[in-house]
């Protein structure tokens, strides 16, 4: 049976016009997607059953052990972790912040490791965004800064900018022009038509000099700003300030470096000096297909976007403090509930060290690095493969991802639903 | 000798990223990108074994030559090599150094281990050895 228009649950792209072909209960081939989406639609190895870490070994239990485990866990927990979050479905994100405010513990997604800065600048000084749809049809410059998209969101170049078809553009291959800036030649780079390479850390130099050009202060830039030599500055301001409508998407290479939330800050606020001459504006390369989500979900539920701590019986937002990087390395929290990420491959080693000596329940299709760390593991269906829900794509646009087939697993949600159904009674006895 | 180590996403590391115990995992996530230059500096030959000492503690990953870095600076996707040496400190952000941690160098004999491995080290156990 051959699926039209599936939805790619891989990365912030979200791409909607995929087509797979569904034998039984899996997929045999995929049309449109790239490399990253199809090896995810046609994954194998999913984890066959929930596990009970025993001893040196593992045993297999029951859905109903395994989520009775997992409420008793996070009712006896004095301050449990809920992480993860951008692996799933938004109905499964709201169900997390109504248990993590049941047991009072902090739950955090995982875009406090890869755009919560940006998110920390966007509430200093706002974000001028707008949907990936605008871009496509109307830029004729596309800024990637410290983001590299040919690795880590294939599709964005051919769906929305680089060999993107813009309606307004009479011939957009040949009118938009594309800019990358990063420390290293990356694959994108080699088809910009202008590549600035700067000095690793350098950002933050190199948006000031470009806001003292936008600015008419060109007199004030030295002969090379990290690495980037004052003349190709003027050009690309140039550029920029020429444009009739430039778009700036950033990644990690900004949110991660030194400087974190304020070179994102400073990359906003050069997009509203560039603003006062054309159109401009600037926005994250999201990378989990449902990292937007968690966000969004957090912020309507709580106020707060990640991070947010519920010990106090109301919902409190530190970010390095209510994160969960910081609670694990400071041994704070004394269980966790992971929900589709694997902090065991992404974070560093001092916070597994601490993963290590506290219960954890991680609800994950497959057997990941944290798996090791887990006391029980719960495999659930796939977002987009046999479950369906909705996601926020990296511009803030819901897409609801849909079910291509259907297997025994339970989802996200309905997992969460029955461990919050148990909590709940509990808590009213 | 020193080097800025900085991690990214690769392809490699996004298509095998669900199957984080494969092999093919493994060998993306251990794999140090260096400059040709700094790899003859240290002697070293295509998939030559090294040992990387970062704040928190070494690992062994494989050097590779790229194009795509500057001397001086190297580049591991992200994963659980490069993490087992990354310090968890934030300042106050919520986001560790993911790309700025100085890291020192050297030819190892050792073998990169495996991501099994890598956890029981940490006090996890392994489940589908
Ligand atoms: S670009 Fe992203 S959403 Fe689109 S097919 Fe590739 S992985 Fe999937």
């Amino acid at each position: 049976m051959i699926v039209k228009d599936v939805v790619c649950p891989f990365c912030g792209c979200l791409c909607d016009d995929i087509e797979v072909e569904v034998e039984g209960d899996r997929v045999v081939s995929v049309c449109n997607a790239c490399e990253l989406g199809t090896t995810k639609l046609m994954g194998e190895k999913r984890m066959k059953g929930p596990i009970l870490r025993d001893g040196d070994g593992w045993r297999e239990i029951t859905y109903d052990e395994a989520i009775r485990y997992a409420a008793d866990m996070l009712l006896s927990a004095e301050r449990p972790l809920l992480y993860g979050w951008s692996g799933t479905h938004g109905e499964a994100q709201c169900v997390g912040v109504h248990m993590a405010e049941l047991v009072r513990g902090v739950i955090d997604n995982t875009s406090s490791v890869c755009h919560g800065p940006s998110i920390l600048a966007i509430q200093e000084v706002g974000h001028p965004g707008c949907t990936l749809g605008v871009v496509k049809n109307r830029a004729d410059l596309v800024i990637y800064w410290g983001s590299n998209p040919i690795d880590a969101h294939p599709r964005h170049l051919s769906r929305y900018t680089y060999y993107a078809d813009g309606f307004f553009l009479e011939n957009a291959f040949r009118d938009r022009k594309v800019i990358v800036v990063d420390i290293r030649k990356t694959e994108t780079a080699n088809i910009a038509d202008e590549f600035v390479q700067i000095k690793p850390g350098g950002d933050y130099a190199v948006l000031s000099a470009l806001r003292a050009l936008v600015r008419g202060k060109g007199e004030t830039i030295p002969r090379t700003v990290s690495g980037v030599t004052r003349e190709q500055l003027i050009r690309v301001a140039d550029l920029c300030k020429g444009a009739k409508f430039g778009a700036v998407y950033f990644g990690l290479g900004l949110t991660m470096t030194p400087g974190k939330y304020k070179n994102i800050r400073n990359a906003i606020e050069l997009v509203s000096e560039l603003s006062r001459h054309t159109k401009f504006t600037i926005s994250a390369m999201r990378g989990h297909y449902n990292v937007y989500g968690s966000n969004e979900v957090n912020t309507w539920m709580t106020g707060y976007p990640f991070g947010i701590d519920y010990s106090r019986g109301i919902a409190f937002y530190n970010p390095g403090e209510t994160t969960a990087v910081d609670i694990l390395a400071r041994k704070e929290c004394d269980a966790a509930l992971i929900v589709g990420s694997d902090p065991a491959a992404h974070f560093p080693r001092r916070c597994l060290d601490h993963l290590a000596d506290i219960p954890v329940v991680q609800l994950d299709p497959y057997p990941n690095a944290t798996t090791a760390f887990c006391n029980v593991q719960i495999p659930v269906a796939v977002t987009g493969i046999d479950a369906e829900g909705t996601a926020y794509r990296m511009d803030g646009v819901p897409i609801r991802t849909r079910k291509v087939l259907s297997t025994d697993y339970p989802s996200d949600e309905e997992i969460l639903s029955r461990m919050y159904a148990l909590m709940q009674e509990e808590r009213e006895r | 000798m020193t080097y800025l180590m900085i991690t990214g996403r690769t392809v490699n590391q996004g298509v095998t990223v669900e199957n984080k115990t494969s092999p093919e995992y493994a060998e993306e996530t251990s794999t140090c990108h260096m400059h040709e230059f700094d790899m003859l500096e240290l002697g070293l030959d295509d998939r030559d074994a090294i040992l990387v000492t970062g704040p928190c503690g070494a690992v062994v990953m494989r050097a590779v030559a790229s194009r795509e870095v500057e001397m001086g600076t190297v580049f591991v996707p992200y994963g659980p090599y490069a993490n087992h040496i990354i310090d968890a400190g934030t300042h106050s952000t919520g986001m560790p150094d993911f790309k700025s941690h100085e890291v020192e160098i050297e030819p190892t004999d050792d073998e990169p281990k495996t991501v099994h491995k890598l956890m029981e080290d940490l006090g996890g156990l392994a489940y589908d050895r």
